[in-house]
């Protein structure tokens, strides 16, 4: 069997990394004890993830037309529009933009859509400086990784390891105590910010009725990339867009208490076009780069509910796979739950995106705790019939499934194996659970346990209580 | 072109699904609620209480004058002799101008536009303190809401490691969906018309990007001194 398949080898790698498990489990426990805190502190928090799905979904069947409003309004507000259809366009837009206006130096604020079209690595190429300004996404920019997480991109990393990138590349005095290390990053990149020629943020929400984008954020690196600079390009995934400036009161409490249980961010900037004339400060062109990138298409389908979702990470912590394997092991720039639905729709060039959807007990955690309440489980259930339909089927599940249907339709067989099942476990399980199982039963258990049959079945229990009656 | 394709694909696609969802927005009512937890008497004392859950200051003063005793103690502490500063009208603190000539502090210029930017914001960058007041603030979330513009610049919140905010008990309501109702009330479309920038601020700047240890002023201020005037 050609076991050399990326997403096996990435999730065998994550379980066996010490420092990746405490990170996991400290980071994902205390953001769901901090969500759950802050929804259940809410007066009435099922009535206002209601109207937080309500309300994306409005923005969702109204897209032809808020995309154009919301355009419309930022250009007559001074700035530009971006219509790209992929990342290639996207990138040719800020590439040529940059070139255009003699930029040399970059700062950027966290963008899950730059991930996604690789935006970095093209900037870099074209020769520009490009400095990432999110603390976790600077520890990693550093380290040459990738985000393990939506909103902590950086929790794989430990406080030895940011100690040794900063003593590296910034210069600092050997230390393991955090605050000398925030204080470093700090200087390092205010001199950063205050060089550049343009500012890169993402977008939270697009708000069509007045044209302003939404950036959500606790560092103020979003709030220095879009006010230091002369120029503020800003890349918005085009769904993510509310129809009305007043929607944000529901979004935004939504949205900070889901992602990391705060009553609102520690900065919530709404920004409309340039820099007025008479203002003292701000960026004199600002670039809106609305991005297509499959979602026109995915709307029509049946994953048009994945568009609603807001990117607040919370099903990422809920999910046991997740807390178990972390954001690395997905391989696309979204992980978890969602990622597990996005990544085989946004990246489907990746070769292993269609196993994504099988990293997932179907538990339900994730759609318990979605603030917009998409029903992730059905979607992930969809993939993996998608993926069968494909002929994307390893030959050994194929035969295990055939089987195991063999097996439940036919009293005699199902008896005769739970028996051997019951004695088998009598001799290899520990604590109730096999940890090894014999070729091919081996690929379930290198990856979990398997839990062993009870000493009796049901239908020998059932026996003997009609004997004794 | 892009965006005729684009939007030649979502009506495509809306043709399916379109009803589908219309259906989920019509499941609940999209008007926000006024505020989302339940509501305390005292705004400034739940302000207060918000503010300090998250190492923010803040200073409950019955008149002007107990403001500028606050503003002289943090000049004193962060040694400033120059301050990042909205102008001294949009405050609209009485006595803060005398204040600040009395201990010899100078208002920077904050003017960074154009050509002389990067020196401008270079210099600027030393200054300890900054100064602003807000347009309002939220009680049960501790949050500022500043609607910059002429007279009104975004670094006098963000760049100098102290923000300092003079907050009137009247610019005090209840929840963000009060805010922003009383925003468009105030403003209607002209909301973005003197200034493409407003920004919510609740707390000094924060990252837990560390192995989850909290940490103030990675970027933004480490500290925020809010002083709600009552009287």
């Amino acid at each position: 069997m050609s076991q050399t398949i990326a997403f096996y080898d990435r999730v065998d790698h994550a379980l066996h990394d010490n420092s990746l498990q405490t990170a996991l489990q400290r980071a994902t426990t205390r953001f769901i004890s901090n969500r759950a805190g802050a929804i259940g502190a809410l007066s009435d928090a099922d009535r206002l993830r209601d109207q937080a799905r309500a309300i994306r979904a409005y923005a969702l069947a109204h897209l032809d037309e808020l995309l154009p409003k919301l355009a419309a309004n930022v250009e007559a507000r001074g700035g530009h529009v971006c219509w790209a259809s992929d990342g290639e366009e996207a990138r040719r837009y800020i590439i040529e933009l940059a070139q255009a206006r003699g930029v040399r130096s970059i700062v950027k604020s966290k963008s899950m859509a730059s991930e996604e079209i690789h935006l970095n690595e093209a900037l870099e190429h074209a020769g520009f400086e490009v400095v990432e300004t999110d603390l976790g996404e600077y520890i990693i920019q550093l380290a040459g990784e990738t985000p393990s997480h939506i909103i902590a991109p950086a929790i794989h990393k430990t406080r030895e390891q940011v100690s040794e990138l900063f003593v590296k590349h910034l210069g600092m005095t050997p230390t393991t105590e955090v605050p000398p290390m925030i204080r470093t990053a700090r200087q390092a990149l205010r001199q950063r910010f205050l060089q550049a020629d343009m500012g890169i943020s993402g977008v939270n929400f697009g708000v069509a009725d007045s044209g302003a984008i939404v950036i959500v954020e606790n560092e103020g690196n979003a709030r220095l990339s879009t006010t230091v600079p002369r120029i503020h390009v800003a890349i918005m995934g085009i769904e993510r867009i509310v129809a009305r400036m007043i929607d944000l009161g529901v979004m935004l409490q939504v949205l900070a208490r889901s992602a990391t249980g705060q009553k609102l961010s520690v900065y919530t900037s709404l920004i409309s076009g340039p820099a007025r004339p008479g203002e003292a400060d701000g960026p004199e062109e600002f670039h809106l780069v609305l991005l297509d990138n499959g979602r026109s298409r995915i709307l029509g389908g049946h994953y048009a509910e994945s568009l609603l979702c807001i990117r607040c990470g919370a099903c990422l912590n809920a999910c046991p796979v997740y807390q178990a394997i972390g954001g690395h092991a997905y391989g696309g720039v979204y992980s978890g739950p969602i990622g597990a639905i996005l990544t085989p729709l946004l990246q489907p060039d990746l070769p292993d995106a269609y196993l994504l959807p099988q990293a997932s007990s179907l538990c339900g955690a994730c759609q318990e705790v979605c603030p917009v309440r998409i029903a992730i489980p059905d979607m992930l259930l969809r993939h993996r019939a998608d993926a069968v339909k494909a002929g994307k089927v390893n030959p050994i599940e194929k035969l295990a499934i055939a089987g195991y249907t063999m097996t439940m339709t036919h009293p005699a067989i199902y008896n005769a194996s739970g028996k051997a099942a019951r004695f088998f476990s009598r001799i290899a399980a520990r604590k109730g659970r096999f940890r090894h199982l014999p070729p091919p039963l081996h690929l379930w258990t290198k990856q979990r346990d398997f839990p062993a049959p009870p000493p009796k079945s049901f239908r020998e229990l059932w026996a003997e209580r009609n004997k004794q009656r | 072109m892009s965006r005729d394709q684009i939007l030649a694909n979502l009506r495509t696609s809306l043709n399916a699904n379109r009803p589908w969802l219309l259906n989920e927005a019509s499941r609940a009512p999209h008007e926000p609620p006024p505020f989302v937890l339940p509501p305390e008497n005292d705004l400034a004392a739940q302000f207060a209480a918000e503010l300090t859950k998250l190492e923010g200051k803040a200073y409950r003063v019955p008149n002007a004058d107990e403001a500028l005793a606050v503003i002289d103690r943090l000049i004193e502490e962060t040694q400033a002799s120059s301050i990042i500063s909205w102008d001294l009208d949009q405050i609209g603190l009485p006595g803060l101008a005398e204040l600040l000539t009395a201990r010899g502090i100078t208002l920077a210029d904050t003017t960074a536009r154009g050509e002389e930017r990067k020196a401008r914001l270079q210099a600027l960058e030393p200054i300890p303190l900054c100064i602003s007041g807000v347009e309002l603030a939220i009680a049960e979330s501790g949050s500022l809401l500043l609607r910059h513009g002429p007279g009104k610049p975004r670094i006098a919140s963000l760049l100098a490691p102290c923000h300092i905010a003079i907050v009137f008990a009247h610019q005090l309501v209840r929840g963000l969906g009060e805010a922003l109702s009383l925003l468009a009330q105030r403003y209607g479309d002209e909301v973005f018309g003197p200034t493409s920038n407003l920004t919510f601020i609740t707390g000094p700047s924060r990252t837990a990007d560390i192995e989850m240890t909290l940490s103030l002023g990675i970027h933004g201020p480490p500290q925020i001194h809010v002083i709600i005037v009552e009287g």
